[in-house]
């Protein structure tokens, strides 16, 4: 009975059916063949409103898809460009954490220690705590630090750097403090700090041919030992 | 007047802004020495921040028409605890409170003279409590 009240639409069904494949397309983002096989159909009916009002909204979702991936792919790129950007960061914190305690095994047993730029508390207490764990990591006899590049320190942080090279001595190696300038100098004497045991010269050079000289004297030493012993034999 | 912030994010910023400092105060005006002193301080100022702030940032300001030559400031400021005891603090081997235990001034990453070492360099140090944080400012006098 309810059936006769209601107005029926006929359809033929490869209508329904192209539609039904169109929504299968949709749902897999082919937008463009779905939309091809809804521009089929060229009858005007009831039917083919409903057909013109999806065709309009799969156009709209498929451009709002493209615009969707378009953003992502942007996003992504400039996402890439910022983790490289991070990892300079990092990179270049490295750096600087290294070069400013950059020590050198200039011989074998000898550890350098070129100091230049900007020495602030912070610095100088970095400095002595990985001159002192490289001396006993690599068994070094001699550390020499280079102030060259140094002309102006804090008078508590100038005082720091003598007793730095007393800690060296209590691990055994021998420290010299070369390219004291004249105002660190006059710092130095000024706030009256023990340089007992604390061995200067005036360049990185001299301190190099200081310990050239003495462990060629050592070589001389043991030379002449073995040879006494040899005639004593 | 010159009016420069940067911000401190951590310890490549101590190297890259003292630096930079050092060189504005030569173009300043000021002798070499002077330059490296104001470097310095910026560098123990915001190694300062990086230590004990949570952020923060270094302004340098260089004023050629204050009296009587012209003055470099440089303001510390920075989001963390207050210094509870400034005087305490800026003595040797102290922080704000009290002498620092021998065996750990390495372990801290510093000697404890920073302040002492800012108050040594600069011509004029202040220092002001904030809300939420606190700005120190040392003073250059050009000569």
């Amino acid at each position: 009975m309810d059936q006769t009240e209601v107005p029926h639409v006929n359809v033929a069904s490869s209508r329904l059916q192209s539609v039904i494949e169109a929504l299968s397309y949709a749902s897999v983002d082919e937008f463009d063949s779905c939309l091809a096989l809804l521009q089929l159909s060229q009858e005007k009916d009831e039917f083919s409103e409903l057909e013109t009002a999806f065709a309009i909204f799969v156009r709209e979702l498929g451009e709002a898809k493209a615009e969707l991936n378009r953003a992502l792919t942007q996003q992504e790129a400039a996402n890439r460009e910022l983790e490289a950007k991070l990892e300079t960061i990092e990179m270049q914190q490295a750096a600087i954490r290294e070069l400013s305690t950059p020590i050198i095994e200039v011989w074998a047993g000898v550890l350098c220690l070129p100091v230049v730029g900007v020495v602030d508390s912070q610095r100088s207490a970095e400095m002595t705590e990985t001159l002192l764990e490289t001396i006993v990591s690599k068994q070094a006899r001699m550390a020499i630090v280079d102030i060259t590049g140094i002309d102006v320190m804090d008078t508590k942080t100038a005082d720091h750097f003598i007793k730095m090279a007393r800690a060296v001595r209590l691990l055994g190696a021998e420290c010299i403090v070369s390219g004291i300038n004249p105002g660190i100098a006059q710092t130095l004497t000024h706030i009256g700090v023990d340089l007992t045991g604390v061995r200067t010269l005036r360049s990185l050079r001299d301190a190099l041919q200081l310990y050239l000289r003495e462990t060629e004297q050592l070589v001389v030493q043991q030379k002449t030992h073995f040879a006494r012993r040899e005639n004593e034999i | 007047m010159n009016r420069k912030a940067f911000p401190i994010l951590g310890r490549s910023e101590v190297v890259t802004v003292s630096s930079r400092a050092g060189r504005m105060a030569r173009d300043f005006g000021f002798d070499a020495r002077r330059a490296m002193e104001v470097a310095i301080v910026v560098s123990e100022l915001a190694s300062n921040i990086v230590k004990h702030g949570i952020r923060g940032e270094i302004v340098l300001t260089l004023d050629p028409d204050s009296p009587p030559q012209g003055e470099i400031t440089v303001e510390a400021h920075d989001v963390g605890p207050p210094i509870r005891d400034l005087k305490l603090a800026m003595i040797d081997g102290n922080d704000d409170q009290g002498p620092i235990d021998p065996a750990l001034i390495l372990r801290r990453g510093g000697l404890g003279t920073g302040l002492g070492a800012v108050a040594r360099l600069a011509d004029r140090l202040e220092y002001r409590d904030e809300e939420g944080g606190k700005t120190i400012t040392a003073r250059f006098y050009r000569r």
